[in-house]
């Protein structure tokens, strides 16, 4: 290998690439240069010969250009002091007759990534963008951006912007796209390009010139020009129409996309475009490459939870085949119990119940699951297909099955009997840890229809010691004094035994503590257990057992064609939310700290939470002290600074909120209790400055919005803008958490 | 958009990478091979993953991974549909997309992506246009280079980025006119145990190669255009044409392209051209059982079937198969437990068949279903959809081309439970 005698190999291509005789056979010449490359290429460092390819790159043939230039741009940031140097030769072949060439060498110099290579760029570039070679200006165009992330700071060239922005009517269409994409990363800062009408229009008009990655790329830029009529916005949609039908995947999704934002007053025209691209959102689910397939999938879930029905009728088309890859598979079978119904269910669920065998046990316990959600609205049918799998005294198959029933019974009491019927002799077959919880919590809670109940438990409680999961060891404990209220005579002494275990020998504090606890329960007296353990069972309040509502296609169309549906909203806000707090730095705790309490922040509040330590205006004083009468009096004797409504769908948790605005330091004052209609609170806040800020919420839930009035001692419309946002940025924070 | 580019092969090893913008750190790629780790086999590799500072998208093909690496939030499918067209332009200059062909093309694949993206975004993706850009390697080219000395490298600017329609270069001449149509049908389907079809398909797609003079306008009727679901276009194709009157109306790109991919999905018009009677069964208690599959031809239109090749993956305490086929050969591989079958062609005066006794492991459960077949083959002269290209005209231009379709049927992703 190479790798061994790296110097040796540098010595001698350096010999080589000197060696007039070489050098005067071009042929032979271009050989060298290529080993360097591929020594390069394979990671030896060839930064040796620099100088000598440096002099290569005075040569007429292209070839030779080409992998030279790729030598520089690869070693130029190690050898800026060397680079310089090459920077003459390129200098030249900017002006070279050839295009071709110059747009090489253009592209090169600005790829060079060292300091101080910025001076030397410019002027080629600003040469480059009136070029009369469209692939030139193709090149200069991105070199805008290129010299714009060189020089590292946020100053705007404005001029160098004015004359991207009129290269977007360059004839050429790569050079538009190149414009926007250049546009897009030197106005970062300023939020990026703006699209106008003249702009919005005049890329409309040469759409069906791009190629696809342009019209995808447009169609994405176009989402943030906002039609001033209706009748500006039904011309635009006809004029995408076509592109709904593209042959690339990602520009459907792209029109797709663009279709549902434009049209979000319109339902019934959402409705219609989902309606269109179903064929080709299935044509894609069923694509070659199993990786469009994957995101395809993801993107059908989505839709499916605003039109539960959109793809009932092609359920067979989310069938597994054997040799598909496993994420597509689990995808598959989100999307079948998603989409089950009436008329499909019996295929959905034979379909399902052959994957419970399947080999892959991963893939076995995704389907039985499948079928365990299935069973929340089709209980008869399920129940008994997961007691015959019951049969199959499978390990990987009865833990699940279990768990799918402990969660059933919760849902769906009615399946109890049923459920309480098939539990018996599967003891043997459980071994991990989850499984063994729900069996004996199922023993447990409904022990009383179980016969055997007692003496399976007496199993667990007879090998307690070598029960490796202290989870598993609470869970009898809490199943065993249920069972013992209602079977007492049976359960007496094992329980006896089980505490006197878990008090004096058990070594897991948890177990240890709830041991402790219960035995002093029962010294209170059996009663006392009774209201303990037997209370109402679930809080209506947390909304499990109500079927997760429709959502509006408005709640997720500007995270379609995103990474969004394929991580899941919930996910994605963590993972984001990791990247954004990265962006942020540390110095950052107030923010930060204010991030992790929540566990979703939307991807616009995100840009705001940011944005509010940025400016540095607005610092909120920790602990406010302030009295209600204080509060009242302020309150009434100012002017309400600023007014504004946010809309809340729903219910809302006043804790939650509180708890929430304590992290940025906002003090509640009073609010009704939770429940009251309207609502109300009284915030107040002061900053560093001293300026108070005192807020009154009215949530009125019949309009679904709430109200927020803020007042403030001392007139300063910066800090209110700040302090509005905060505000604005924990309350939907919240909205969302609870969405 | 795309940051860089890391080619990698089932063993690990990151033999290629390629950055557009900062360089990026290998040690991205740990979050890959742990994720890798993490599903055991590398077909179950998620094509999305995401790490502290950046989105990893790959695409796995021909055995090896494609990573891009991503560090602002995009539109997934355009990354994925991206690399695909990647690995399609290194397939069509080297003849196939392997770890090999690109170690030893190395210098044009660095010169291919180069062109490709500029700052990580798409520049010149169209086969046409690239290989103008850069010359594929032959063999032929190589020994004519090494005499003369001349390079691979296009001197000029390809014409194409100068005409007024993207995909056709201007001023293109050739001395024989030719214009090719390939109609290639794929089904899908999953037959159940009784022989009774639970789900098919047809996918299909017209490839066209079409080397006309000057700027050909192109119109392809079809006898029966209502036949067709789901279609996508290439974006030559005027769509308001085809919405009004059902005809292809188009001017082509130069070469080979795809002109449009369709579905024909009602059941009652896929014709399943095969069927398999089997009978495998695993005794209980007992340390072998009986294997015996049949395939004739069903709804061939009376086509011969040819390239029939059954795969199936058997149970894992299968240890090893003895087996008679009637025709064709067979291999059973007893690490991955993957039985193949190239069975060829179907002759229906006598059927091929083949039957035996598989070994299983002693004292292991009999294992709880049977396995699926896979089962491939191929049907030339048909469109299994019935599809028939009535006629294509051309305008435009002068000369009179020579005009060619051929039909071909295949199995997609066609199963059969047992």
């Amino acid at each position: 290998m190479p790798y061994l005698g790296s110097e040796d190999v540098v010595k001698e291509l350096k010999k080589a690439l000197c060696n007039p005789h070489i050098q005067a056979d071009r042929l032979r010449y271009r050989n060298v240069i290529q080993r360097v490359i591929r020594y390069m290429t394979q990671g030896l460092d060839m930064s040796g010969v620099f100088m000598e390819m440096v002099k290569a790159s005075a040569t007429v043939d292209i070839v030779q250009k080409k992998l030279v230039y790729l030598y520089m741009c690869t070693y130029a940031p190690l050898k800026p002091d060397l680079a310089l140097l090459a920077i003459n030769t390129l200098c030249k072949d900017c002006s070279d007759p050839n295009p071709m060439v110059r747009g090489l060498a253009l592209r090169s110099m600005c790829s060079l990534r060292m300091p101080g290579v910025q001076e030397y760029i410019q002027q080629p570039i600003l040469n480059g963008l009136r070029d009369k070679a469209s692939y030139v200006r193709r090149v200069a165009v991105l070199g805008c951006a290129k010299m714009h992330n060189l020089h590292g700071d946020s100053e705007v060239d404005g001029a160098l912007v004015n004359e991207l922005y009129s290269l977007l009517r360059d004839q050429d269409p790569i050079v538009v796209v190149n414009c926007l994409r250049s546009l897009e990363e030197i106005l970062k800062q300023e939020g990026g390009i703006v699209i106008n009408k003249p702009i919005a229009h005049h890329l409309l008009n040469r759409m069906s010139k791009l190629d696809q990655w342009g019209q995808a790329e447009v169609l994405n830029f176009l989402l943030r020009y906002q039609p001033r009529s209706e009748e500006e916005l039904f011309d635009i949609l006809n004029l995408l129409d076509s592109f709904l039908k593209s042959g690339s995947p990602g520009v459907v999704m792209g029109a797709t996309k663009l279709f549902l934002i434009l049209a979000k007053k319109f339902p019934h025209v959402q409705t219609d475009v989902l309606v269109r691209v179903k064929g080709p959102l299935l044509a894609a689910c069923s694509s070659e490459s199993r990786e469009l397939c994957f995101v395809a999938l993801c993107h059908v879930r989505q839709i499916l939870h605003s039109l539960p029905g959109h793809f009932s009728s092609h359920y067979k088309k989310f069938f597994c085949s054997y040799s598909e890859p496993h994420y597509i598979k689990l995808q598959k079978v989100e999307v079948l119990c998603e989409l089950v119904n009436d008329e499909n269910v019996q295929q959905v669920l034979e379909e399902l119940r052959g994957y419970c065998t399947d080999v892959s046990a991963d893939f076995a316990q995704a389907a039985i699951f499948a079928i365990g959600s299935i069973a929340r609205t089709y209980t008869d049918q399920c129940v008994q297909i997961l007691t015959e799998l019951l049969g199959l005294r499978q390990e990987h198959i009865t833990t699940v099955v279990v768990q799918t029933f402990r969660d059933l019974v919760w849902l769906c009491p009615q399946c109890t009997e049923a459920v309480c019927q098939a539990l018996p002799g599967c003891e043997e077959n459980i071994q991990d840890s989850e499984g063994k919880q729900a069996l004996i919590w199922l023993l447990g809670v409904h022990g009383e229809r179980i016969p055997n109940a007692p003496y399976v438990l007496e199993d667990f409680v007879e090998n307690v010691k070598s029960e490796t999961f202290p989870a598993v060891k609470m869970e009898l404990l809490t199943a065993l004094l249920r069972l013992f209220l209602s079977r007492p005579a049976e359960c007496q002494d094992m329980l006896g035994r089980l505490l006197y275990y878990c008090i004096e020998e058990e070594k897991d504090m948890a177990v240890r503590d709830r041991g402790l606890f219960y035995y002093r329960l029962l010294l209170v007296g059996i009663d006392e257990v009774k209201r303990i353990l037997c209370s109402p069972k679930s809080d209506p309040t947390l909304g499990l057992l109500e079927d997760p509502a429709e959502r509006p296609v408005n709640s997720w169309a500007s995270d379609f064609n995103t990474l969004v549906p394929v991580y899941g909203k919930s996910r994605w806000a963590t993972i984001s939310k990791c990247h954004g707090a990265e962006r942020c730095g540390p110095e950052l705790p107030k923010t930060s700290s204010f991030a992790a309490s929540g566990p979703l922040i939307p991807e616009e509040n995100k840009e705001r939470v940011q944005e509010v330590p940025d400016s540095g205006t607005l610092m909120l004083v920790p602990n406010l002290q302030l009295t209600a009468d204080y509060f009242e009096k302020t309150w009434l004797s100012l002017k309400v600074a600023h007014q504004q409504v946010l809309p809340w769908q729903g219910e809302f948790h006043p804790d939650t909120l509180q708890m929430a605005l304590q992290v940025v330091n906002i003090q509640t004052i009073a609010m009704s209790r939770a429940g009251a209609r309207p609502w109300k609170a009284y915030l107040s806040a002061q900053d560093d400055t001293g300026c108070l800020f005192l807020t009154e919420l009215l949530w009125k839930p019949e309009n679904s919005e709430m109200q927020i009035s803020v007042k403030q001692n001392e007139t300063r419309t910066e800090t209110l803008k700040s302090f509005i946002s905060v505000l604005e940025t924990v309350i939907g924070t919240i909205e969302e958490i609870k969405s | 958009m795309i940051h860089s580019l890391f080619l990698i092969n089932c063993s690990g090893d990151i033999f290629l990478e390629k950055h557009w913008k900062s360089v990026v750190s290998q040690s991205v790629c740990d979050y890959f091979f742990e994720a890798q780790e993490k599903a055991a086999d590398v077909e179950n590799v998620p094509p999305v993953i995401s790490t502290p500072h950046h989105y990893l998208i790959s695409i796995y093909r021909d055995k090896l991974f494609f990573v891009s690496v991503i560090q602002t939030e995009v539109p997934p499918l355009f990354v994925i549909e991206f690399l695909h067209r990647v690995a399609d332009t290194f397939q069509d200059y080297f003849g196939e997309c392997s770890e090999a062909a690109i170690k030893d093309n190395v210098v044009i694949v660095y010169e291919l992506l180069e062109e490709m993206l500029d700052n990580g975004f798409p520049l010149a993706t169209e086969s046409n246009i690239l290989k103008e850009l850069i010359k594929p390697p032959t063999i032929l080219r190589s020994v004519v280079n090494s005499i003369t000395g001349s390079s691979n490298v296009g001197d000029t600017l390809p014409t194409g980025q100068l005409s007024n329609i993207p995909w056709r270069r201007a001023g293109v001449k050739y001395t024989n006119n030719e214009a090719y149509f390939d109609v290639i049908e794929e089904i899908d389907a999953i037959i159940d145990k009784s022989g009774s079809t639970v789900f098919a398909e047809i996918q299909g797609v017209i490839d066209a190669c079409i080397k006309l003079s000057g700027m050909p306008d192109l119109s392809l009727s079809f006898m029966n255009p209502r036949l067709l679901d789901d279609v996508s276009f290439h974006p030559c194709i005027r769509f308001k044409r085809w919405e009004s009157e059902r005809v292809l109306s188009f001017i082509p790109p130069d070469g080979n392209f795809r002109l449009i991919s369709y579905r024909v999905s009602s059941q009652n018009l896929v014709a399943i051209p095969v069927y398999v009677k089997h009978s495998i069964s695993f005794k209980e208690n007992s340390s072998c059982g009986r294997f015996d599959i049949t395939i004739g031809p069903k709804q061939n239109m009376g086509k011969t079937i040819e390239g029939i090749t059954v795969t199936v993956h058997m149970p894992k305490v299968v240890l090893n198969m003895n087996l008679t086929p009637t025709q064709g050969s067979y291999t059973f591989d007893p690490v991955t437990k993957v039985l193949t079958w190239d069975v060829g062609k179907i002759t229906p005066q006598k059927l091929p068949s083949l039957k035996g006794l598989v070994n299983l492991q002693s004292g292991a459960p009999k294992p709880e279903e049977n396995p699926s077949l896979n089962i491939q083959f191929k049907i030339q002269q048909l469109a299994i959809s019935g599809l028939k290209v009535n006629r294509l005209d051309m305008y435009g231009e002068k000369y009179k081309p020579f005009k060619g379709v051929k039909y071909v049927t295949k199995a997609g992703k066609f199963q059969v439970r047992t």
